[in-house]
C-alpha cells in the first residue's frame, strides 16, 4: 500500500451526550450537517487528511458515546491518543461543569503529553445559552488549554479547532525529536508505515517523525 | 418536545441535511469555475411536508444569514431549469437567489454518484442527467447515503452506482404497506446471483457487498415471495449423510484427546449443516393453536415455529405480548381482557408520578433531572429518518418519551441508559397503544436487563463469552483478533448492546429479535449470531490483514449490509457444529445452557460468573443430552420443521 501522509495523528472527541460530538466531527469529515442524527452507540472513528505546512498529516478521529457508564469501555480507546477534544454544550450547563471530570478521565486514562483543547459546541444557539463564553475562557485558563466556541450546525471553527489541535500536536512533537536527535542526525528517525498497528507502551513521539 | 436542544429558527422550509462546497457544473459537464458556482448542496423539507433537493450558491447564504427569506416557496420552477453561469455574475441578492436549484423530490426520478464519490447527478426523467454537482470534498456518497431515506429507490440494473425512485418516502407510510406492485424485484434475483457469481473472482469483496445489500432489499420488498420459496425447500437426504460421515471420522480422530484447550484444528468441528428456513406463522396457524377460551398449549410447539421462519407481519403484535412476557401463553380470552385493564392502571399511575412533578419538586432532585435530559436528548436522535418518527411534532416522539419516563419510575436504579430508545422503537412502531408497548418493553429488558449495568459487567461477560465461542467454533479468526490486539471483541458492543438493532432494517429486526425471543435453541444463541456475522467476514478479515482500525470500521460498516436469513440459519448450523462437537467443552455447554458432563474429580471448576443470571433467554425444556449426537440432532430439525 503507497504512503499517501507523512504523518498519522490520532485524535479524540469526548464529553457528555448530546453535546454534539458527532455533529462536529461529521462536519470536519464531511462538511455536512444532519438533524437527523442518532446517537452513538459504541465507537467509530472518521479520518480526514489535512495539509500542515506541506507535510500531509493523515487525522483519524475517534468519536465516543457520552454517557457516563459506557465510560468503561470507551477508555480502552483512549491509548495512543495524541490530541483530545472535550466538548461541551454551551445550551448546557452541565455539560460544562462535567469537562472538569472529564479531564479527569484523561489523566487517568490517556498519555500524559496528550494535547487537549475545549470546545464550547452549539454556539449558534444563543437564545438558549447557559454558559458564557467568558466562563468558558476562564475554565481553560485554568487547565491551560485552548479554547473555542464552535458550531457544527453554522460551520463555525469546527476547522480552525481540529488544525489548531493538529498543529499544537505537531510542535510538540517537533520540539522532542530536536531534544532527543542532535541536529543532521535525523536520518535514522523511524518512519511510519501506513499498515502500523504496533501498541508499544512507549509513547507515541516515539512512533512518528516529521522530517 | 420543548425542550428539544435543536433549537430551529422559524423558517419557511427546514434544511434535514446539508453538504457544502458542492460545484455546480456546467451543462456540458465541465467543471465551474465561476467562484459563485460553490454552494451547498441541500435537502429540505417545505412547510406542506414535501421536500426538495436544493442547491444554493455561497453568496446566498452569506446574504441570507441576516435576511429572512420569505420567498422561497415561490423559487419551486426552478427545477428544470439549466443555467449556464456566465462568469461576470453579479453577487447581489436577487441574482443570487435566482441561482437556486430546486428539484423536488416528487420529480426526481433518477440520481447518481461518480465512482470516485466527486460527481453527483439528478435527473426527472431516463436518458438525460439534469442537474450536474461537484462535491470538492469527493463525498457524495454521504448526500446520496442521506436522500436514499427519503426517497425508496431501486439500483438499475446497468449502473450500479444509478439509483432510480420508486417512490418518494411519504411520511404516512406504514411498514406492513403492501409491497406487491414492487415485485418486480423478485424476478431480478438470479441476476443478483448471477452478477456475483460472475464478478466475484474481479471484485470478491465489493461483489459480496453489493450483491447482499441487494438481497436485503428484495426481502424487504418480496417478502412473501421470498418465504415462499423458502417454504418448499426441505434439507435433502445427502446433506444429512454427509454429515453424520464426516462426524464419525472426526470423532475416531479427536477421541484421544479431549483437552479443550486443543482446538487449533478447524476440521475438528464436525461439517456445517445446511439449515433452511420456514414460512413464518401464520394468522390461521396462530388460531388453530389456541383452545376454545384462547389458551395456548402447545408453547413449545409455537415457539418452534417462530424460531424456524418468525411470525407473519399482521399477527406480531398480538405474538410479541406473549413472547415478551406481558400475556402468559395459557391466558383466556376473558382473561386477557382483565390483564389489559389492570396493568393499564398501573401504567397511568406511574406515568401520573413523573407527570405531577412540579418544577419546583425537579429543581431539587437532579438524578430524576439527569434522567430526564437524557431521554429528551436521545428521543430526539431515535429513528429520525424513519416516516414513523419523522418531522417536527412527531406525536410518535411523545409517546417514546412518555413510555421511557414512565420507566424510570418503574425502574429508577436502573433509569435510562443510552440505547433503550432503540430498543423501544421497532416495538412502538408496531404495537402503536401506549401501554401495551410499555409492558412489552419491560418484558425485553427483563430479557437484556445486564446489557445496562452500571459497570458494564454483563456486557463484559457478554464480550468474554462471544471470543470463548469464536475460539471454539472459528479458531483461526479467533486468532487473528487476538494478534491485532481485537480480542475484546469490543468492535461487536454495539451488536450486543442493542441486540442488532442498528444493523438491521425494521423488518429485518422484527424478524431476529421474535426468532431470539423464544430462546432456541440454547441460551444465548445471539452470541452465536454475532459468530455467524464474523464467520461470514472472516476470509476478508483474514486475507486483508486488517488490524485494529481496519476491523472496527469493517463491522461498524457492516451495518444495513447483512442478509437475516443467511445469518439466522449459519447461527443455527454452528450451533449444530458445536453440540455435536466431541470436544465440546464445559465452558462452551455452560455459556450456550447445556448440562456439563460431570467430571469427578472437577477438573474443570464452574466459570466465576452466574451465567443463568446474565442472560434471561433461556427456556425450559431445551436441554440436550451430553453425548450430543448428531442423528439425533437431524432428527430434531426434521421434528421441528414439520411440526
Ligand atoms: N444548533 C445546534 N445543534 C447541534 C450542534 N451540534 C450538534 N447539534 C445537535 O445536538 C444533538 C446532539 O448531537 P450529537 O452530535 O449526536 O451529540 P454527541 O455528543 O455525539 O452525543 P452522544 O453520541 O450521545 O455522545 C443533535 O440533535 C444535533 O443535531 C450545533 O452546533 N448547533
Ligand atoms: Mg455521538
Amino acid at each position: 500500500m503507497a504512503k499517501t501522509y507523512d504523518c498519522l495523528f490520532k485524535l479524540l472527541l469526548i464529553g457528555d451526550s448530546g453535546v454534539g460530538k458527532t455533529s462536529i466531527l461529521f462536519r470536519f469529515s464531511e462538511d455536512a450537517f444532519n438533524i437527523s442524527f442518532i446517537s452513538t452507540i459504541g465507537i467509530d472513528f472518521k479520518i480526514r487528511t489535512i495539509d500542515l505546512d506541506g507535510k500531509k498529516v493523515k487525522l483519524q478521529i475517534w468519536d465516543t458515546a457520552g454517557q457516563e457508564r459506557f465510560r468503561t469501555i470507551t477508555t480502552a480507546y483512549y491509548r495512543g491518543s495524541m490530541g483530545i477534544m472535550l466538548v461541551y454544550d454551551v445550551t448546557n450547563e452541565k455539560s460544562f461543569e462535567n469537562i472538569k471530570n472529564w479531564i479527569r478521565n484523561i489523566e487517568e486514562n490517556a498519555s500524559a503529553d496528550v494535547e487537549k483543547m475545549i470546545l464550547g459546541n452549539k454556539c449558534d444557539l444563543d437564545a438558549k445559552r447557559q454558559v458564557s463564553k467568558e466562563r468558558g475562557e476562564q475554565l481553560a485558563v485554568e487547565y491551560q488549554i485552548k479554547f473555542v466556541e464552535t458550531s457544527a450546525k453554522d460551520s463555525l471553527n469546527v476547522e480552525y479547532a481540529f488544525y489548531t489541535l493538529a498543529r499544537d500536536i505537531k510542535a510538540k512533537m517537533e520540539k522532542k525529536q530536536e531534544a532527543s536527535n542532535p541536529p543532521g542526525g535525523r536520518s535514522g528517525a523511524h518512519q511510519l508505515k501506513a499498515n502500523e498497528q504496533q501498541r508499544k507502551p512507549t509513547s507515541w513521539l516515539s512512533r512518528c517523525s516529521v522530517l | 418536545m420543548s425542550s428539544s436542544s435543536v433549537e430551529e429558527i422559524p423558517e419557511m422550509c427546514k434544511d434535514l441535511f446539508t453538504q457544502d462546497g458542492v460545484l455546480l457544473k456546467m451543462s456540458n459537464g465541465r467543471p465551474n469555475n465561476d467562484p459563485n458556482a460553490v454552494g451547498m448542496l441541500c435537502l429540505v423539507e417545505n412547510p406542506n411536508g414535501t421536500k426538495s433537493i436544493e442547491w444554493r450558491p455561497n453568496d446566498l447564504i452569506t446574504i441570507d444569514s441576516d435576511t429572512q427569506d420569505q420567498e422561497w416557496a415561490v423559487v419551486n420552477t426552478i427545477g428544470r431549469r439549466q443555467r449556464t453561469l456566465s462568469g461576470n455574475m453579479t453577487s447581489d441578492y436577487a441574482s443570487a437567489r435566482a441561482r437556486i436549484i430546486r428539484i423536488p423530490l416528487e420529480e426526481l426520478k433518477f440520481f447518481r454518484s461518480s465512482r470516485d464519490n466527486i460527481q453527483i447527478q439528478f435527473s426527472s426523467k431516463q436518458g438525460v442527467w439534469q442537474h450536474t454537482f461537484h462535491c470538492q470534498h469527493g463525498n457524495a456518497e454521504a448526500f446520496i447515503a442521506n436522500l436514499r431515506n427519503h426517497v425508496i429507490t431501486a439500483k438499475t440494473r446497468r449502473n450500479r452506482n444509478t439509483y432510480m425512485v420508486v417512490e418518494t418516502n411519504a411520511e404516512a407510510q406504514v411498514l406492513n404497506k403492501s409491497f406487491a406492485e414492487l415485485d418486480i424485484f423478485s424476478e431480478n434475483t438470479t441476476d443478483v446471483v448471477w452478477n456475483l457469481v460472475s464478478n466475484f473472482t474481479e471484485r470478491p469483496y465489493a461483489t459480496t457487498m453489493e450483491a447482499f445489500s441487494k438481497l436485503t432489499d428484495i426481502v424487504y420488498y418480496g417478502n412473501e415471495v421470498t418465504h415462499e420459496r423458502r417454504h418448499r425447500e426441505q434439507p435433502t437426504p445427502e446433506d444429512i449423510s454427509d454429515l453424520t460421515n464426516a462426524l464419525d471420522e472426526n470423532r475416531i480422530e479427536t477421541r484421544k484427546s479431549d483437552e479443550y484447550e486443543v482446538v487449533t484444528i478447524e476440521s475438528i468441528l464436525p461439517p456445517r449443516p445446511h439449515i433452511h428456513r420456514n414460512s413464518p406463522l401464520s394468522t390461521e396457524k396462530w388460531d388453530g393453536l389456541r383452545d376454545s377460551e384462547g389458551r395456548i398449549t402447545e408453547v413449545d410447539g409455537v415457539k418452534q415455529l417462530i424460531f424456524r421462519g418468525g411470525i407473519a407481519h399482521t399477527i406480531r403484535g398480538v405474538v410479541w405480548k406473549y413472547l415478551l412476557d406481558y400475556y402468559p401463553w395459557n391466558i383466556t380470552y376473558s382473561g386477557i381482557k382483565n390483564l389489559t385493564k389492570k396493568k393499564t392502571q398501573e401504567y397511568y399511575s406511574m406515568k401520573l408520578q413523573w407527570r405531577s412533578m412540579t418544577a419546583g419538586q425537579e429543581s431539587r432532585f437532579s438524578e430524576y433531572r439527569d434522567r430526564k435530559s437524557l431521554v429528551e436528548k436521545d428521543v430526539n436522535r431515535t429513528d429520525r429518518t424513519h416516516p414513523f418518527f419523522a418531522g417536527d411534532n412527531n406525536h410518535n416522539l411523545v409517546v417514546l418519551q412518555d413510555i421511557l419516563m414512565t420507566y424510570v419510575m418503574y425502574n429508577f436504579d436502573l433509569g435510562y441508559v443510552q440505547g433503550m430508545s432503540d430498543i423501544l422503537a421497532p416495538l412502538l412502531m408496531l404495537l402503536v397503544n401506549e401501554v401495551d408497548t410499555f409492558w412489552c418493553f419491560v418484558g425485553f429488558m427483563e430479557k437484556i436487563s445486564t446489557n445496562f449495568d452500571m459497570d458494564q459487567a454483563g456486557m463484559k461477560q457478554q464480550l468474554v463469552n462471544l471470543q470463548q465461542l469464536l475460539t471454539f467454533t472459528c479458531p483461526e479468526l479467533a486468532k487473528h483478533l487476538d494478534s491485532k490486539d481485537s480480542g475484546n471483541m469490543y468492535f461487536c458492543f454495539r451488536w450486543l448492546l442493542v441486540w442488532f438493532k442498528r444493523e438491521f432494517s425494521y423488518p429485518d429486526i422484527m424478524r431476529l429479535w421474535e426468532v431470539l425471543w423464544t430462546g432456541l435453541p440454547c441460551r444465548n444463541f445471539h452470541l452465536l449470531i454475532c459468530v455467524a456475522i464474523l464467520d461470514d467476514q472472516k476470509d476478508l478479515l483474514i486475507s486483508k490483514d486488517y488490524g485494529f482500525t481496519e476491523i472496527l470500521k469493517h463491522v461498524n460498516e457492516l451495518s444495513m449490509c447483512l442478509d437475516i436469513d443467511r445469518i439466522l440459519s449459519t447461527a443455527e448450523g454452528i450451533y449444530h457444529q458445536t453440540i455435536s462437537a466431541p470436544h465440546l467443552s464445559d465452558n462452551i455447554r455452560l455459556i450456550l445452557g447445556i448440562p456439563t458432563v460431570s467430571r469427578p474429580d472437577g477438573e474443570y471448576p464452574e466459570p466465576e460468573q452466574n451465567t443463568e443470571a446474565q442472560n434471561g433467554t433461556q427456556t425450559d425444556g431445551n436441554v440436550k443430552s451430553d453425548e450430543a449426537d448428531l442423528e439425533e440432532v437431524m432428527y430434531q430439525i426434521g421434528l421441528d420443521m414439520n411440526f
